[in-house]
């Protein structure tokens, strides 16, 4: 697993649950350079974190049917290596409700019919800011 | 494009193959429902030492028993287009790679099939079912439904004491538009 | 393309007339409308009674939406446009259910 220290201060750490299209925009979201400079590229394994460290996983992109029990296991194991409740944010409209393939029959209609969600983020796919806006209501850099 | 018989097919693409036409595109499977019961198998090689032109060899085999020899001992590529047709289909490749390839290993059905039907659009309500002025949908013998969704009085809602609806008139009925129907 | 399309889909209340093209358009079945038909006021004497659509609720469920703009393109009334703002994230499905027809006062009165 990719582990990003979002803003380069152990804080935040996100993983990406890379499906479609949608990872391209968190892959921008990521690398915007006021972001990487001077932070450690992303990491396999999260390092022990400060009691005020937050993590999250972000679905991006659709949920196959196929795919759906390893999706499901990704944040199981999440919580239990990290030792707390990951902040699930479902990105894109093929995440959050099976999007332009809500009618397919291979896609799981949202991933929400895995596992608790806490923010829907409409788009498809949504900005980079639209996440990185979303990332920052988390640790409370933006009042949400 | 080059018509083969099911049991001309195997020998046609070695044939070609031993003719230059090395380079495998892609096979394929094209639903003829509505023009003949048929499953159209197309297999794309190229022979890349005369300028890549395709050579495009067909057969049609009947929708009842689609069965046609595999032709991955001739192209080793094949195998993934061919378990590919074979799931979303139902073709039989006979000694071919009869592993799933994408769908869900407890998953029933042949949804590239016409006459399969999207369950989903079938059970949900299509908002564009009211007509303008309406706010709930009032009956009306003459709707608008929308494609995907057949007469639910030969799928779905059928009257089990009828026979099974024709694969033709399922698939004919889920084109949307404007239609006369006896239920809403 | 301009910065403000595909971003979000604006609602321009006095031209729809809801006749429904968008919501039977749409792929994802994202629209939902809802209308009823009102006596047309102030006709000459002697002039037939006539109707209009009055637009109740215009609804983007933007969970589902793929912002491919087929709504805005077929509106032959250019009820519908691109903005610039950015649909909302929420913490709850229905949350981004977007209801775009301003409540009216006096229920009596259409859009005019």
């Amino acid at each position: 697993m990719r582990w990003v220290d979002w803003y380069g201060d152990g804080s935040l750490w996100v993983l990406d649950i890379a499906l479609a299209c949608c990872t391209l925009e968190f892959d921008a979201a990521a690398m915007r350079p006021e972001l990487v400079d001077g932070r450690d590229t992303a990491v396999g394994a999260l390092p022990a974190l400060r009691d005020r460290s937050q993590v999250a996983v972000v679905i991006s992109g659709t949920v196959t049917d196929r795919l759906a029990p390893a999706v499901a296991a990704i944040v199981d194991g999440c919580e239990q290596q990290v030792g707390r409740h990951p902040a699930v944010i479902s990105f894109g409209a093929c995440a959050s409700s099976g999007g332009p393939y809500w009618d397919s029959y291979a896609v799981t209609k949202g991933v929400d019919q895995l596992l608790p969600v806490d923010v829907y983020v409409p788009g498809c796919p949504p900005p980079p800011e639209a996440l990185s806006a979303v990332l920052d209501q988390i640790v409370g850099r933006i009042p949400s | 494009m080059t018509e083969a018989l099911p049991e001309e097919w195997l020998a046609a693409a070695e044939a070609l193959r031993a003719d230059g036409f090395e380079y495998f595109d892609w096979l394929g499977c094209v639903d003829e429902i509505g023009r003949r019961d048929c499953f159209r198998i197309v297999l794309v090689i190229r022979n890349l030492g005369q300028g890549a032109e395709p050579m495009m060899l067909s057969c049609l085999l009947p929708r009842d028993h689609p069965q046609i020899d595999s032709v991955q001992g001739v192209f080793a590529g094949a195998a993934w287009h061919e378990r590919e047709a074979a799931e979303l289909f139902g073709v039989d490749f006979v000694g071919g790679d009869h592993r799933r390839l994408l769908l869900s290993p407890g998953f029933e059905g042949t949804p590239l099939r016409k006459d399969e039907v999207l369950a989903a659009r079938t059970g949900m309500s299509w908002p564009g079912a009211k007509e303008p002025g309406e706010s709930e949908i009032a009956p009306n013998r003459r709707r608008m439904v929308p494609p995907g969704v057949p007469d639910p009085a030969l799928w779905g809602n059928r009257d089990p004491s009828e026979p099974s609806a024709d694969p033709a008139a399922v698939a004919e009925s889920a084109v949307g538009g404007r239609v006369r129907r006896r239920r809403i | 393309m301009s910065s403000s399309s595909h971003r979000w889909i604006r609602l321009i209340e006095p031209a729809c007339t809801s006749c429904m093209i968008c919501a039977r358009e749409c792929p994802s079945w994202c629209i939902s409308i809802d209308s009823h038909t009102e006596p047309v006021e102030g006709l000459p004497p002697g002039a037939r009674n006539r109707t209009r659509n009055v637009l109740d609720r215009f609804a983007i469920d933007w969970s589902l939406c793929m912002y491919c703009g087929i709504c805005v393109a077929e509106c032959p009334y250019d009820a519908l446009e691109w903005a610039g703002d950015l649909t909302e994230p929420g913490a709850g499905r229905e949350s981004l259910v977007e209801e775009m027809v301003q409540p009216r006062s006096d229920p009596g009165l259409g859009v005019q």
